[in-house]
């Protein structure tokens, strides 16, 4: 056997490592669709659990939609299962062509490509758009995907203060000898909720002559008052150069993603874009599934409205009862435990409780910033949330951390 | 507006350039499920034709089966559309983990982690597993994707020449220093349709205590007795360490990738892995339909005997008419007619006689290398292989580049 016993204990002991530091991931069966109500075995063999789910990022609670469902069956009937192609060979239907048309029209933009991935969207564009003789200006908290298609790029990197102009405005300042500078952010940050300032940005571009990239896999189909992302909500649209996003959140969750641009940059994409020319086109039923979805979210605003009004009820209700939420607008609302241990041992009690919610740590937050991430959806209804918030009351008393402060938590339960 | 002009016309120069060069991809609008028979409309508002399919991955017949239909709509209804989450969080159903173990015993595995594409698997799985105190040893024809994930790792690299073990057991040899070394290699090479001597890159391997990873992704289904990929067909099943592999060629085509290996390496990967930790859990449907597919595999040779059938026909015919191909045993059929503008003109006329193939020149191929890659499919009836020999041979016969 080729895999040697040394290689062997290696690993093993990375994996000892990652259980000491309480950062071992695990995964919890469900058996169900994703929902508000869902069916969970946790831990494996455990007797099925029904749980409020509070953790997806099925914001507007399109993922098991009837008519979504409903497109999805239409999709595989009329144009079949999977296209065994890349797309340039043969793997592009009328359909692909079809979301990509509806998306521009939705975003704003001038066209659009898909990806099998928002992360492979990412992953590609900026090797395609930028080399040595540029510069990649970047948010420090922007997503790992992000990170990664920085990394495959060429282009110089420079990193600002995470949503801090004076310090972007420096950066830019210092690369006027470049030939294209490119600005990187995310358009909502994941694990704050916080939403970039991007009309600030945008005026920056224009008076250095940047281009700007915005990631709005959190904010397509909700933030802004029609639903169109960050730059609708800034009030910028037509002003962003690039922005990607993901088919697999709000749009309905299945998978895919998209980058929405000028016509150039897509065309260049299509001709160069590694995870483009090099991985599957995306299936029918998830091409006639988005369809439907855009349709559904063109037409009306309601399922974005509610998810408002949910997300303003939960986190007033939340800061009523005493929990340290971190203020903002989006359905992203982190509950601040501070230390990891904590974060989990109040995840497994909610979990008790029939509250599925899951405890974030270093490091996929800072160190001492540990959390339980809370996510609305317009799934839920207004007795989900109540009974969210009197789980969090009753969890938050029994540690005897409702109405405590940042330093008086950490002085309780350590960083 | 923020672009400024110089930008928009130096992106606008880059695609002039492109298609003064011939290398512009132009896509063709297919109203049609995937099949041996496809509805194209191309250009753009153009009459819809009716063309024979010679170049999908869809070598099972398996991306419109009407068991994998049935069995993805069964999954859109049990487990609903989309998960909305990576699996960590709130994204891992009971059928993901099914997948896992039925992909384990049919690759003759430990363990297996699903990816959202093997584009994906490729790009997560050298940095979690390898660092600057290691060595990747890398046959200099592996698949894009592979390139890239191991551009995202810290470790050494080193390119051996193309399937040249004496060049690769020297690599090893000079890279005995090293921590641990990878040797990776593509199953089966997409351009040449050749096989990966797993047979001799096991026992370098084992002699010279490195890891071996393997993309099968153009295998598995359908090379070896029973289709389990490119380590049946040459015997070293349980004798290589890492499998990569997709849901988006044989096993019906949509979408989805893996890693199959030591179940110490997929649970680093579980933990570490940046597609899988940052890029959403795989389609309920997409899942539903993988199982259906394995699930055919597992109860009858059937589909892959007509393949190879179907393969060693054309493959035979083609020779006999005249033509130059790499020879070989896979339904990768690779043409060669060296020049990049035969390539085009002939697979045009193709096009217009109703057989859609495609060419493929420098840059994707060596310069004087250009080819038409014909792929054979076992839902290719026999009529439809002759009818395309029969257009080969009389474009072939007009073009004046067969041998008589």
């Amino acid at each position: 056997m080729a895999y040697s016993e040394k290689a062997k204990g290696f690993y093993q002991n990375e994996l000892t490592t990652i259980r000491q530091g309480g950062l071992f991931k695990e995964e919890r069966y469900i058996e169900s669709p994703q929902a508000a109500n869902i069916t969970v075995e946790f831990p494996k063999g455990a007797a099925q659990k029904q749980v409020i789910n509070l953790c997806a990022n099925n914001y507007l609670g399109l993922s098991s939609h009837p008519d979504v469902v409903k497109a999805a069956h239409a999709g595989l009937d009329s144009r079949g299962y999977g296209l065994s192609s890349v797309r340039f060979i043969c793997g592009t239907q009328d359909i692909h062509d079809e979301l990509e048309r509806k998306i521009s029209e939705f975003l704003g933009m001038e066209d659009t490509i898909l990806f099998p991935s928002c992360m492979e969207a990412n992953a590609g564009m900026f090797e395609v758009m930028l080399d040595k003789n540029d510069a990649m200006i970047a948010d420090r908290l922007v997503h790992a995907s992000i990170v990664d298609g920085m990394r495959l790029c060429k282009a110089q990197l420079f990193n600002y203060k995470h949503s801090n102009m004076a310090h972007l405005e420096e950066k830019l300042q210092e690369t006027q000898q470049c030939r294209f500078r490119l600005i990187i952010t995310d358009g909502v940050f994941s694990m704050d909720g916080d939403i970039v300032k991007l009309d600030e940005i945008c005026d920056l571009a224009d008076k250095y002559d940047a281009m700007v990239m915005v990631d709005d896999s959190h904010a397509t189909g909700f933030i802004g008052k029609r639903g169109r992302g960050t730059h609708e909500h800034c009030g910028v649209m037509g002003r962003v150069d690039v922005i990607t996003t993901t088919l697999g959140k709000a749009l309905g969750g299945a998978t895919g993603g998209c980058l929405s641009s000028r016509k150039e940059i897509v065309d260049l994409c299509r001709q160069r874009a590694r995870p483009y020319l090099f991985s599957n086109s995306l299936p029918p039923p998830v091409v006639a599934a988005s369809i439907r979805v855009i349709e559904l979210i063109s037409k009306t605003t309601d399922r974005r409205d509610k998810l408002e009004r949910n997300t303003k009820y939960f986190r007033e209700r939340m800061i009523k009862a005493g929990l340290d939420i971190k203020e903002g607008e989006s359905p992203i609302v982190p509950v601040m435990l501070y230390n990891a241990k904590l974060a989990q041992d109040v995840a497994r009690d909610l979990f008790q409780e029939g509250i599925y919610v899951v405890g974030f740590f270093f490091p996929v937050v800072p160190a001492g910033a540990a959390r339980i991430r809370t996510q609305i959806s317009a799934d839920h209804e207004i007795e989900h949330l109540d009974k969210a918030i009197a789980a969090f009351t009753k969890i938050g008393a029994k540690y005897n951390i409702l109405g405590k402060k940042k330093d008086e938590v950490i002085a309780m339960y350590g960083l | 507006m923020t672009q400024s002009r110089i930008v928009k016309e130096f992106f606008q120069k880059e695609i002039q350039e492109l298609k003064a060069a011939h290398l512009f991809k132009e896509e063709r609008y297919i109203l049609s499920p995937q099949s041996p028979v496809l509805t194209v409309e191309y250009p753009p508002g153009a009459p819809v034709k009716e063309l024979l399919n010679f170049c999908a991955n869809n070598y099972l017949g398996l991306s419109d089966h009407p068991e994998v239909l049935k069995a993805a709509a069964e999954g859109l209804k049990k487990r609903g559309y989309g998960m909305s989450s990576v699996r960590f969080i709130c994204g891992t159903q009971d059928i993901h983990k099914e997948l896992e173990a039925r992909l384990s015993d049919f690759l003759g595995m430990e363990d297996t982690i699903l990816y959202t594409s093997a584009f994906d698997a490729n790009g997560g799985v050298f940095e979690a597993l390898l660092g600057e105190e290691d060595v990747i040893l890398s046959d200099e024809l592996n698949h894009a994707s592979i390139i890239d994930g191991i551009r995202l790792c810290k470790a050494h690299r080193h390119r051996y020449k193309h399937l040249d073990m004496a060049d690769l057991e020297q690599c090893l040899r000079q890279s005995q220093d090293k921590r641990f070394r990878m040797i990776v290699t593509d199953g089966v090479f997409s351009m040449d349709g050749e096989l990966a001597r797993l047979d001799i890159l096991t026992t370098l391997a084992e002699r010279y205590d490195a890891i071996l990873l393997v993309d099968d992704s153009h295998a598995t289904g359908f090379i070896g007795p029973n289709g389990r990929g490119t380590h049946e067909h040459h015997g070293v099943m349980g004798k290589v360490d890492l499998i990569t592999t997709t849901f988006g060629k044989a096993l019906g085509g949509a979408s989805g990738g893996c890693v199959s290996g030591s179940r110490v390496f997929i649970d680093v990967l579980r933990q570490r892995s940046r597609p899988y930790t940052f890029s959403n859990t795989l389609a309920p449907v997409v899942v539903a339909g993988t199982l259906k597919a394995l699930e055919l595999l597992g109860q009858s040779h059937k589909l892959r005997d007509k393949l190879m059938e179907n393969t060693a026909y054309f493959r035979r015919r083609i020779s006999e008419i005249g033509y130059t191909i790499i020879e070989g045993i896979h339904p990768i059929v690779p043409i060669m007619l060296h020049d990049a503008k035969v390539v085009q003109e002939i697979s045009r006329e193709l096009y217009n006689e109703g057989i859609y193939v495609i060419g493929f020149s420098y840059p994707v191929v060596p310069k004087d290398k250009a080819r038409i890659r014909v792929q054979i499919s076992a839902a290719h009836e026999r009529h439809q292989l002759d009818k395309a020999l029969e257009l080969f041979k009389i474009i072939g016969e007009q073009f004046g580049v067969i041998r008589t």
